[in-house]
């Protein structure tokens, strides 16, 4: 797939929507689509999209081995872990100010529980080893008598390195702490199952699925019930947790996406792993380069790799023809390292000549010869002129 | 993580980024003199070598470890050199290339780590002379 002659090597950032999803969405959005507010029960139109709606929460609730009515539309993963992290921690605030969570969590995470320590709650951050990996021992050990919530990530957005979020759940539930996983990046990847996962509360979004941007979902736990205090008041949808009208062909494109992940998930996974083995190789042959995240309990579609002996922007710049991400959160003089690197033990500049390569649905293997050649020419390059 | 993004690198930064001029390092000789400034963990390095004859530098070579815009300046520094007397060095100012190739203000203390190898070549190359007289 190449828009503006680059290669899109970001599918971990966002996916393009997949024509099969953007089509159900586009039924919804004509005129005799579903354009009915869901909630207005009262008529054939609302009727209609109050079925889409839920059809969709089925799709949903099935991708994740979840029952329909624990799935709660949101706007996107952002507004669920928000959801999940503030509205539990506040709701259960007599019970404990104790959290525990993780240094490589998405800001997503990190921000909202910087929050909660503002509002007076205590956050223990774990460390990973240098594999990416957070250990149950870690996790036992960070518990205490007045932890209400653990909060940790399935698969790292950066790393893709895969916790392994089904110990950590059996814990918690032995121990009666809530239990939140960001999944962000987990749909169609990896097989996501609430029960043998024993969470409590999942986070969900569509973009990173091949479908569109600002829906997603968390999963609710509904037996035994848990409190949770909305961030959102307003006309009470979503069994009053999640105010706000219901996008119909948001969720039905997530529904569908997510149903398609699901399906397809056994030869895309194969498809791409074969094709990033492919392009590692390619970057190994050049030789400096060095792999963040363990080789073991990784999604298949992710390579973040530290190229030695080269400077961040260079890197970057020289590779342009490939559409990837950094391992700086700027590109500019004051460029500040990628955190969750920075948890893996690499320096600042090692963490800022990185970059992370995704791989997707559409990643042709000509987008791959593509990727290799531009790294086996530009990489020697730069190093020839560093040369000191 | 964030998009590798394009920064707004003029043409001239992208040409000399693209397709160095005189990158390399010339081989220690009576009359090569070299001078390096800054570190990788600076985010700059510069290393450069210059044969001389007489009073004027006749080939310069550079290395770089930098952002484009590091690499742009020193590879337009090589040839900006070629011909320059030991007093030019001594004066030359890093605006210069600044002004040349359109460098934003938070790259420009990269710059003056440039300024610092040139005036360190200038005092190399001073040193050889006295040296050789």
């Amino acid at each position: 797939m190449t828009p503006e002659s680059q290669i899109y090597l970001d599918y971990a950032a966002t996916t393009p929507i997949d024509p099969r999803v953007a089509e159900v969405m586009i039924d919804c959005l004509r005129v005799d689509g579903a354009h009915g507010n869901p909630s207005s029960s009262g008529h054939q139109f609302g009727r209609r999209a109050r079925g889409l709606v839920e059809k969709a929460r089925v799709q949903v609730a099935a991708a994740i081995g979840a029952k329909p009515q624990c799935i709660v539309w949101t706007s996107g993963a952002t507004e669920s872990d928000n959801l999940a992290i503030l509205g539990v921690a506040r709701f259960n605030a007599d019970r404990g100010r104790h959290i525990v969570s993780s240094k490589i969590e998405h800001k997503a995470v990190v921000d909202p529980l910087k929050q909660l320590e503002r509002e007076g709650f205590s956050v223990t951050w774990l460390k990973p080893d240098a594999s990416g990996a957070i250990s149950i021992e870690q996790v036992r050990d960070a518990l205490r008598a007045d932890t209400q919530l653990v909060s940790l990530m399935h698969v790292n957005n950066e790393t893709g390195v895969i916790q392994d979020i089904g110990a950590i759940g059996k814990l918690c539930r032995e121990r009666a702490v809530l239990f939140h996983s960001d999944a962000a990046q987990s749909i169609g990847k990896v097989a996501v199952d609430v029960e043998s996962m024993s969470v409590d509360l999942l986070s969900v979004t569509a973009h990173k699925a091949y479908g569109p941007k600002g829906i997603g979902a968390l999963y609710v736990r509904r037996t035994p019930p848990i409190g949770l205090r909305p961030i959102l008041f307003g006309g009470g949808q979503e069994a009053g947790i999640r105010s706000g009208t219901l996008p119909t062909h948001q969720i039905v494109g997530m529904g569908a996406a997510f149903e398609i992940a699901v399906a397809e998930m056994p030869a895309d996974v194969a498809r791409l792993r074969e094709q990033r083995d492919r392009l590692w190789s390619g970057i190994e042959k050049i030789g400096g380069a060095e792999l963040n995240g363990g080789e073991q309990d990784r999604i298949a579609n992710l390579l973040n790799v530290t190229f030695h002996g080269i400077e961040g922007e260079s890197l970057q710049f020289a590779l342009r023809k490939l559409a990837v991400s950094a391992g700086s959160a700027c590109s500019s003089a004051s460029e500040e390292a990628s955190y969750v690197l920075r948890a893996l033990g690499r320096s600042d500049q090692l963490a800022q000549s990185s970059l992370r390569f995704s791989l997707g649905r559409f990643t042709t293997e000509s987008d791959i010869d593509i990727a290799i050649d531009e790294l086996q020419r530009e990489l020697p390059r730069l190093r020839q002129v560093a040369r000191s | 993580m964030v998009a590798a993004s394009l920064l707004p690198y003029s043409p001239m930064v992208i040409d000399h980024f693209d397709h160095p001029r005189n990158s390399g390092r010339l081989a220690p000789a009576n009359d090569v003199v070299e001078a390096e400034a800054g570190s990788i963990a600076q985010g700059a390095l510069f290393h450069l070598s210059a044969r001389f004859e007489r009073d004027a530098l006749v080939d310069v070579r550079f290395e770089t470890y930098g952002c484009p815009h590091c690499v742009a300046a020193a590879s337009w520094l090589t040839q900006r050199l070629t011909g320059a007397t030991a007093d030019d060095l001594a004066r030359w100012e890093w605006r210069e290339a600044a002004d040349m190739l359109e460098v934003p203000a938070e790259k420009r203390g990269h710059l003056l780590t440039l300024e610092d190898t040139v005036r360190e070549l200038a005092s190399a190359w001073r040193s050889r002379m006295q040296n050789r007289d």
